[in-house]
């Protein structure tokens, strides 16, 4: 999708500034820091309940962190309050620029599959029908549900329905890509599939992608930036090269899969 | 106390949510095909069990009225009364009855799972407004539905009223209709559709507000379901008293 307010080459694509956000007692964000480069495959680690899924709802504004600044190309999303109209416009100029996959899909229930996938294109794109036709057609060959194009989300499998919802997440050829735990529910070898989407649309379309991951083989396989949350804290975030061989605590217990060290189970 | 301040902060809300329906439904973007696309749906819902609850009461009226009726000598003039019950009073309420419970239900169903499986969020976050895609839509389809559905019970609720009146009570057909159209104005007529209107608006800003603010689980979809028949039958009754005491008592 054609930037909507274009902005310099060198503005990151996501700049998050001592950004902390509490439920109650609970702070699930704690001063987390950090910039991710356009055209990067971020992956987030950490383990479930660290924030890893309100992290990506701040970057879209559909959470307020309670503090610090969110910033997507140059734009501040914290500051903008989708109540107030000049806000809003921002804040949807903002999000047109973002694709999502959300954790459970969450596919609009009365309509087809390909009305899912389509629906983005009517909105927001001049496409013809015809054209809008052939690009659906091609998102959910491209994640092998190409078959499923006139069932409803209700006639899915669970997987099924998390690849359906990544072809809508891509539908409009978004800067950013958002992805929460796209391989849950997922075959390995779909899961691998997947995988091998988000490198060719990262290398075709310069897609930037940060995705939410428990996923350790598919931290390694795609990530060229990685980030570990626990805590409510980023104990480790750089180049997926430099992470690995510094081997933080948090990290190698994640990897290791083993229940002592700095992760503690709640 | 605290009862009571909830209730005021409920109130305080559901106004506020209602001028946020109202500035979104004159403002674009409007989808208009989504608002065709409910207004389908909830008519194909409600037109049967709507038409079973009001052809009763048009008989029911019949059958009482005219042995009340025959006592003066005065069963020629039954289809005045009924005309009038049926035209501004039973037909609106029971339409729009029907309607909470038919329409008003579903909208807060479909608005509170969409909720509950992030739908909601998925909308906002392509940059779609959810209170104009998915209330707006159920809001308008509702105030448009719903007098529709009293113009066929109107029908429906005279028609049996005359079978019970004209071929088993006796009464004259002639009489039976010259006394209907005199007694039903135009004015009783546009009463009960604007009635059915006002009271559409109300199940689905009510419906709305109750399906956008639902919890997080499949029990409260169920809860907003409930909440949204209970209280807008309540106020359909209450409303409809209401109005039908400040129109009489203006003459009308």
């Amino acid at each position: 999708m054609a930037d909507l307010t274009p902005t310099p080459s060198d503005v990151p694509a996501v700049v998050l500034d001592n950004v902390s956000k509490s439920f109650g007692d609970h702070t699930v964000l704690d001063g987390v820091s950090l910039t991710i480069e356009r055209g990067s495959i971020a992956v987030m680690l950490g383990p479930s309940g660290t924030g890893k899924s309100v992290l990506l709802r701040c970057l879209v504004g559909l959470l307020q962190p309670d503090q610090g600044r969110v910033l997507v190309f140059g734009e501040d999303v914290a500051a903008l309050d989708e109540k107030r109209a000049a806000d809003r416009k921002r804040l949807f100029a903002v999000r047109r620029r973002f694709g999502m996959l959300f954790q459970d899909g969450a596919l609009f229930d009365d309509m087809t599959v390909f009305d899912n996938v389509a629906f983005p294109m009517r909105l927001h794109t001049d496409l013809s029908e015809q054209a809008i036709h052939e690009k659906v057609s091609d998102r959910l060959a491209r994640v092998g549900v190409a078959h499923a194009e006139q069932k409803f989300p209700s006639e899915l499998s669970g997987g099924m329905r998390k690849r359906v919802a990544f072809a809508r997440a891509i539908a409009i050829d978004p800067d950013i890509v958002l992805c929460d735990e796209p391989s849950s529910g997922l075959d390995p070898v779909m899961s691998a599939t997947l995988d091998e989407l988000i490198l060719e649309l990262h290398r075709t379309l310069g897609m930037t992608f940060i995705i939410i991951s428990h996923d350790t083989a598919e931290a390694r396989k795609v990530a060229d930036t990685i980030g570990m949350l626990a805590n409510g804290k980023l104990v480790t975030f750089g180049p997926a090269e430099r992470v690995f061989a510094e081997n933080h605590p948090a990290l190698e217990q994640f990897f290791t899969r083993a229940t002592v060290g700095p992760i503690k189970v709640v | 106390m605290d009862k009571l301040l909830r209730s005021l902060h409920t109130l305080g809300a559901l106004v506020m949510f209602a001028g946020q329906v109202a500035r979104s439904a004159f403002t674009p973007p409007v989808y208009l095909g989504e608002t065709l696309r409910m207004m389908n749906v909830l008519a194909k819902r409600c037109v049967i069990p709507v038409s079973l609850a009001v052809a009763p009461v048009g008989a029911v009226i019949s059958l009482q009225g005219i042995s009340i009726f025959k006592l003066f000598g005065a069963e020629r003039m039954l289809s005045s009364f009924l005309g009038t019950a049926i035209f501004r009073e039973y037909s609106p309420a029971l339409a729009s009855v029907m309607v909470a419970a038919q329409a008003g239900s579903s909208i807060a169903a479909r608005i509170g799972t969409m909720k509950v499986r992030g739908q909601i969020d998925a909308l906002a976050v392509m940059s779609v407004d959810p209170v104009r895609f998915v209330v707006v839509p159920g809001v308008l389809a509702c105030v448009i539905v719903a007098p529709l559905l009293s113009v066929l019970t109107n029908l429906l609720g005279v028609f049996s009223g005359w079978v019970f009146a004209v071929p088993i009570g006796g009464v004259d057909h002639g009489a039976f209709m010259e006394h209907l159209t005199a007694q039903i104005t135009p004015a009783d007529l546009w009463i009960g559709l604007g009635k059915c209107s006002l009271f559409g608006l109300g199940v689905g800003l009510i419906a709305g507000y109750l399906g956008l603010n639902v919890g997080k689980g499949a029990a409260d979809v169920g809860k907003a379901a409930n909440d949204t028949v209970v209280s807008t039958i309540v106020l359909i009754l209450l409303v409809d008293y209401a109005v039908s005491m400040a129109l009489l008592g203006a003459g009308l």
